[in-house]
């Protein structure tokens, strides 16, 4: 293997774990900055069950939950204590509902949304950047006006009211596909087709949602790289040199129009552990997003770095592999 | 065509006659709707659980962090002593639900004796005792992070019992009021299954589950994992809980509590009879509602709909800070509100409001207000050495007008009927009077109209309120905050979602929010009032402790709270100082008060009939309260299916 090969990937990779290392480091403090206080809420909410609480019991409750959730202590004690828990791959207790490990609430939620945004954000690149393609290339013809006037128009629709447009008419006023959930009440999980076509159901429309505004994104994206694309030299050149149609458009054109796309693609997946809060909110659909929401509004520190740890380590890893991969895409990237 | 594209063909057809049959079959005329397999929807009722999503679904300790309240669990599963309800009850607000007889104490309040109901059991067959009470005040009291320890700790000497069914506590101090720990508002603690919980190690780890042993009439059918829906079944033996032992069978044999996401999507699964009880919506859901479905009934029949909770949305003002601890300015802060404008803006004067500081709902009508009114026509303000009469009783007349141009004939027109809807009264609309007060007080005007402080500053007002959470409260902030500064003062309404915590720290100057919370079924104040006193006052900078984030001290107002905490729970008297406190509160106008927290609880009579109503109040139809456990033996099946 090439020196040079090594040290770029040593480079990198030095990279990638000093991005996690900061990353992770300013997800720390900045809850703990903020005024809301996990030990408040949790006070607020009991005191709330009840009728007057005296302050020597509210004060009582309160050292005992700062010594429950392990925030006695100094920032820096708190800190070391945070990373030897994660270097041990322990989150801690999730704050808001204690003692639960983050980890199994992430758990809980992650199949979801990566189920859910992987699918979505793959077809919808692969589908937007193919019309786009085909639409720049084929500029001309009346197909590629018709769908660049659709994802015109679709791209700019917000989200929140383009998935509410798909409930009420989808799923209300005729009612092909439910109104909510992510599969049947009661059915329980199993490999069989009840429990698949129940699943499907219930993903067709927030992965419609997402779908039709990503591909409009893509779509419009890619059709201004091709067109550009094929003003170059080179493509010019090879018409002239009497190069198949399809092997410029797919050789010459798209896959140099393509480097910039792979890069938003893998900041998109990186993205995916964030969850898409308006569509499980929407769709009453379970995800990252609500559980991260919930966290924040909580002051729940620990969960809301679980939630950030897996963000900031996916999208550092996607630029990572992005970065060597690069080369395989662009011969002209050298690993240098 | 190739294979390929007739392969492409076939499928899309396949999958676009899937989707038609599955609409036909589901819409095939006379087949049975099941929520569930096995649980037909004839016979389940569905509610609303407002918290959303719930991130740990299999926690059910109620004691401790995590998991749901409103998910069914307190108000099926969970019990305790007693109940009050915030209207009138089935036959009365008190209910004595595990104990027998209310509290008895002892003559200065340092023992309380409960004697327990006979013949209660848990779900898997093992009887309720006095045990289980004791035990969960010494598991609490040993665990001060849970709910009620530190409470315990504080009141409880020793709890103990004289046979099965006599608990005692001796308690530290006298308390006239410990009770109210065992009595349900909206919720209370709870009783724990001694003869599960005291194998477990750590009561605060412990989430209940597996087994959860219900002391209430439904057990625990199913869950989903990922929080959206819980499923309840009624217990064979409901007979021997304290809800089936008085009032007969509940009528669902199921209960399914369900987050059903966005208040659109649930006027349209309400519309689709899919859920039968919401807990709230906008206003104008609910006005969207009653046009699309005319099964779909609010607390009222017809404006307003809405259940006036117990809890009184205020302008709180923070008395502690210059110049709002001047009473003067404080009313003409309230002179220069246009109420009706108000309602209009918040509730689409759908509001029910309240120029007295108790909310006006349940029995404080009979109580506090009746008694006030012909108080509060002959007080007045002393206004440059003329008496000015502010209180207005036409004001819920002035708002019905102002809603029958966008209603019509769904408003009423019947005074008394108005009255009770909309509220007795509210302070006038007086600009004039208010400028003149300011004026008394050294304030001047600079040449644009605006309000100069005495120092000559220009007098800014920032009014916190809450987020897009509780949208009618904002809505109330925004539109006082642009009659404030219509009338000179530079106001703007600033949402945050830290708005309680800023009300802790006394971190505002003027906040749209509430602290006065009665039980609307038992005239008692006692329950917020408690922590007016002054030996509780906490500086701004400081937390407050519970009910007095304006920082209010008033020493006639301690001896009214000190009368009060002397009294037994049901004293008359009390209802006496009671209405001693409003006059106070009349006169220094400590927190400007607006109107009932009102709640559109929307019920589909589609599968079921016999909700609570304005006409029949025997309870509270908002969903996430306990007492919602009152509704189930009261409904009945309409037939449908």
């Amino acid at each position: 293997m090439p020196r040079s090969f090594l040290s770029y990937i040593a480079q990198r990779a030095v990279q990638c774990v000093l991005v996690i290392l900061i990353g992770i480091t300013i997800t720390f403090f900045i809850p703990r900055l903020s005024p809301t206080d996990p030990v408040e809420t949790a006070v607020n909410q009991a005191v709330m069950v009840g009728q007057f609480s005296h302050p020597d019991a509210v004060r009582e409750m309160k050292e005992a939950l700062i010594r429950l959730y392990g925030l006695d202590g100094t920032l820096l004690q708190q800190y070391v204590r945070f990373w030897k828990g994660l270097l041990a791959g322990d989150l801690g207790p999730s704050l808001s509902s204690f003692p639960k490990p983050v980890m199994t609430l992430i758990r809980g939620s992650l199949p979801w949304t990566a189920g859910l945004l992987l699918t979505t954000a793959v077809i919808s690149w692969t589908l937007g950047n193919l019309l786009g393609s085909l639409a720049g290339y084929y500029k001309n013809q009346r197909w590629a006006s018709i769908v660049g006037i659709i994802a015109m128009a679709l791209h700019p629709i917000p989200y929140y009211i383009m998935a509410f447009v798909l409930v009420v008419l989808l799923a209300y006023v005729v009612p092909i596909f439910p109104i909510g959930g992510a599969i049947d009440i009661g059915l329980k999980p199993a490999f069989s087709l009840v429990y698949l076509s129940s699943l499907l159901r219930h993903a067709i429309l927030p992965s419609l949602s997402l779908l039709l505004v990503g591909v409009g994104g893509w779509f419009l994206g890619m059709r201004t790289l091709v067109t550009n694309v094929i003003a170059e030299d080179y493509v010019t050149y090879a018409k002239y040199a009497g190069v198949r149609d399809r092997v410029i458009m797919y050789q010459y054109v798209m896959r140099n129009a393509l480097l910039p796309q792979i890069t938003g693609l893998a900041m998109q997946l990186g993205l995916i552990f964030n969850g898409a809060l308006i569509t499980e909110y929407v769709f009453s659909y379970p995800g990252l997003g609500y559980l991260a929401y919930n966290a924040i509004f909580a002051g729940d520190y620990s969960l809301i770095m679980g939630v950030a740890v897996f963000s900031i380590v996916g999208v550092s890893i996607a630029v990572l592999l992005i970065d060597l991969a690069y080369p395989l895409f662009d011969p002209r990237v050298k690993y240098q | 065509m190739s294979w390929k594209r007739r392969l492409i063909l076939f499928v899309v057809v396949m999958l676009f006659a899937s989707m038609l049959g599955s609409y036909a079959w589901a819409a095939e005329p006379g087949a049975t709707l099941d929520v569930a397999p096995g649980v037909p929807r004839h016979e389940t009722l569905i509610l609303e659980n407002p918290e959303g999503r719930i991130a740990d679904p299999g926690r059910f300790n109620r004691w401790a962090q995590g998991g749901g309240n409103s998910t069914g669990l307190q108000q099926l599963a969970l019990d305790t002593l007693w109940y009050i309800d915030p209207d009138a009850g089935i036959d009365d607000p008190w209910n004595n639900s595990l104990a027998e007889a209310p509290p008895i104490y002892n003559e200065d309040y340092t023992q309380m004796t409960v004697k327990l109901r006979k013949g209660i059991y848990w779900s898997d067959g093992v009887e309720f005792t006095a045990d289980d009470v004791i035990f969960t005040v010494e598991t609490l009291m040993a665990n001060p992070a849970m709910s009620f320890g530190a409470q315990f700790q504080l009141n409880v000497d020793r709890v103990y019992k004289t046979d099965d069914y006599t608990v005692v506590f001796d308690l530290k101090q006298p308390n006239s009021r410990f009770h109210a720990i065992f009595t349900v508002r909206w919720s209370a603690c709870f009783i724990m299954p001694k003869h599960i919980w005291e194998k477990v190690d750590d009561p605060v780890a412990f989430d209940f589950n597996d087994p959860l042993v219900s002391l209430g009439p439904y057990v625990l059918k199913d869950y989903d994992p990922n929080g959206y829906w819980y499923l309840w079944e009624r217990r064979e033996d409901w007979h021997r809980t304290s809800l089936g032992m008085q009032y007969g069978m509940p009528q669902p044999k199921y209960a399914l509590y369900i987050a059903p996401g966005p208040a659109d999507k649930r006027v349209m699964a309400q519309a689709n009879h899919d859920l039968d009880v919401i807990h709230d919506l906008t206003p104008e859901g609910m006005i969207s509602l009653v046009n699309r479905n005319p099964l779909s009934k609010g607390w009222f029949d017809g404006f307003p709909w809405a259940h006036p909770d117990p809890t009184l949305p205020a302008v709180m003002l923070n008395n502690e800070k210059y110049p709002l601890n001047l009473p003067e300015v404080r009313w003409a802060l309230t002179l220069a509100i246009d109420i009706v404008n108000v309602s209009m803006a918040s509730y689409n004067g759908a509001a029910t409001l309240s120029a007295i500081h108790v909310p006006p709902t349940g029995g404080y009508l009979e109580w506090y207000f009746d008694p006030m009114e012909s108080w509060l026509q002959s007080f007045s303000i002393d206004v440059d050495g003329e008496p000015f009469y502010p209180y207005d009783d036409t004001v819920a007349c002035r708002v019905a007008e102002t809603v029958r141009k966008q209603l019509g004939d769904q408003v009423p027109t019947d005074p008394e009927q108005l009255k009770k809807a909309l509220g007795y009264g509210w302070w006038k609309y007086a600009p004039e009077v208010a400028e003149k007060l300011l004026l008394k007080n050294g304030f001047t005007r600079d040449r644009r109209g605006n309000w100069l402080l005495p120092n000559g500053e220009q007098w800014k007002i920032s009014i916190l309120c809450h987020g897009p959470t509780v949208p009618t409260m904002t809505r109330a902030a925004t539109m006082i905050a642009e009659q404030w500064t219509k009338f000179g003062i530079e106001t703007k309404a600033e949402p945050t979602d830290l708005l309680w915590t800023r009300l802790d720290y006394g971190d505002y100057d003027v906040c749209l929010a509430w602290c006065i919370e009665t039980w609307g079924g038992h005239p008692d104040l006692f329950w917020f009032l408690e922590s007016w006193h002054s030996d509780y006052y906490r500086p701004s900078g400081e937390q407050v402790v519970n009910k007095n984030p304006m920082r209010f001290k008033n020493e006639e107002l301690d001896r009214i709270i000190e009368e009060i905490k002397g009294r037994d729970f049901d004293d008359p008297a009390c209802v006496d100082l009671g209405i001693e406190y409003l006059k106070i509160c009349v006169k220094e106008m400590p927190i400007i008060p607006l109107m009932a927290y009102n709640v559109f609880a929307v019920c589909d009579w589609y599968y079921w009939e016999g909700f609570p109503t304005a006409d029949n109040p025997y309870t509270n139809p908002v969903a996430n309260w306990a007492n919602t456990k009152f509704m189930f033996p009261m409904i009945r099946p309409t037939g449908r299916k």
